[in-house]
């Protein structure tokens, strides 16, 4: 059977996607955690919070940078 | 069995038909997000001599944009800052307290802070007009980007080599308290991480700034694929998208700004 290459894409995308998904939720939880202990440190975990959030996006971005170029340069 | 010939032509017709919408939509996302020479305006169309793109364009139109907002709108001689010179000044307090200072320290924040805010605010209005009709993102083109963070690693070596000299900027990468076996490791991983750095800045504002202009382009490029009967909806859902867009915009000026301050920052101060 021949695999579409544009489904085997799409579903690379859909791994990372997971795998993102988990990490910024994880890091948003603890996120919760910490402020709902320390209200008064909530400035200091959101900026941090941040920060962590875009490392992992810069992860997920790279594969659909990479995804985009399977799918547009022939 | 008399139909069958019919039907293969149906279903090759049906096939083709298909291929042209995909086409199309695909004509029409690249239309909108590659870089052109061809500026197309409501009553004009702009083709670009071949030493400037329509991205080059717009970088030239943001920077006088700017020039115009700091230089005519701003003013700093008034006491009491009112109208546009108070949200302005409101950004610029927040790159110096909440990004430089933070990051660099008191002294060296407030040096470097000019730096930072040119630089929040020329991607910033870089991810705004690629908002605006008509107007396409130049930070959704890697050269842009790439040179932005080039911008940043320039900043990295120069002012750790200005603070430490050659030799300790070097020994910077080593940190303390490791045996030597693992330095061996450990040290070439160092000086590659600094170009990693770098080069994660650069795809994470490209692809930030590209992706947004996909997912809204794709949701109007359903009405290429399904018909008009999903135009209202695509419209929607892209408008909603929209407003994430300008939250992002904003999001990642601020990211690309807060981690070139925390690289410059460890290459100023390291062992932190």
């Amino acid at each position: 059977m021949e695999l579409p290459l544009g489904g085997l894409i799409a579903l690379a995308a859909a791994l990372v996607t997971w795998g993102a998904g988990l990490g910024i939720s994880k890091i948003g939880a603890s996120a919760m955690d910490g402020i709902a202990r320390q209200p008064e440190a909530a400035n200091n975990i959101r900026g941090t919070m941040i920060i962590a959030c875009a490392l992992i996006e810069g992860v997920a971005f790279f594969c659909a940078v990479i995804a985009l170029i399977a799918v547009f340069v022939k | 069995m008399s139909s069958s010939p019919s039907h293969t032509s149906d279903a090759a017709h049906g096939a083709a038909e298909g291929d042209d919408k995909i086409q199309a939509f695909q004509d029409f996302l690249a239309h909108h997000v590659m870089d052109s020479h061809h500026w197309e305006l409501p009553f004009l169309d702009i083709h670009t001599p071949a030493f400037i793109t329509v991205h080059g364009i717009m970088l030239l139109i943001g920077t006088a944009f700017l020039c115009l907002l700091f230089g005519v709108v701003y003013k700093r001689k008034d006491d009491v800052p009112r109208g546009m010179t108070n949200l302005l000044e409101s950004f610029i307090i927040f790159v110096r307290d909440e990004i430089s200072i933070a990051n660099l320290g008191e002294e060296d924040g407030r040096k470097f802070t000019p730096f930072f805010c040119s630089m929040f605010f020329f991607v910033l209005m870089l991810n705004l007009m690629g908002l605006i009709p008509l107007f396409s993102t130049a930070t959704s083109n890697l050269a842009v980007t790439a040179a932005l963070s080039m911008i940043t690693l320039g900043a990295i070596i120069s002012m750790g080599i200005a603070r430490h000299g050659a030799l300790g900027f070097l020994k910077s990468f080593a940190p303390p308290g490791v045996p030597l076996a693992v330095l061996v490791i450990l040290y070439p991983i160092e000086i590659l991480g600094t170009f990693i750095k770098a080069f994660a800045l650069t795809i994470r504002l490209f692809a930030n700034m590209l992706a947004g202009h996909i997912v809204i382009f794709s949701i109007l490029g359903m009405v290429l694929l399904f018909g008009a009967l999903v135009a209202l909806p695509a419209a929607l859902l892209a408008t909603a998208i929209y407003f994430l867009e300008i939250f992002v915009a904003f999001l990642q000026a601020y990211i690309f700004v807060l981690l070139s301050s925390m690289f410059i920052g460890a290459s100023l101060h390291p062992e932190h």
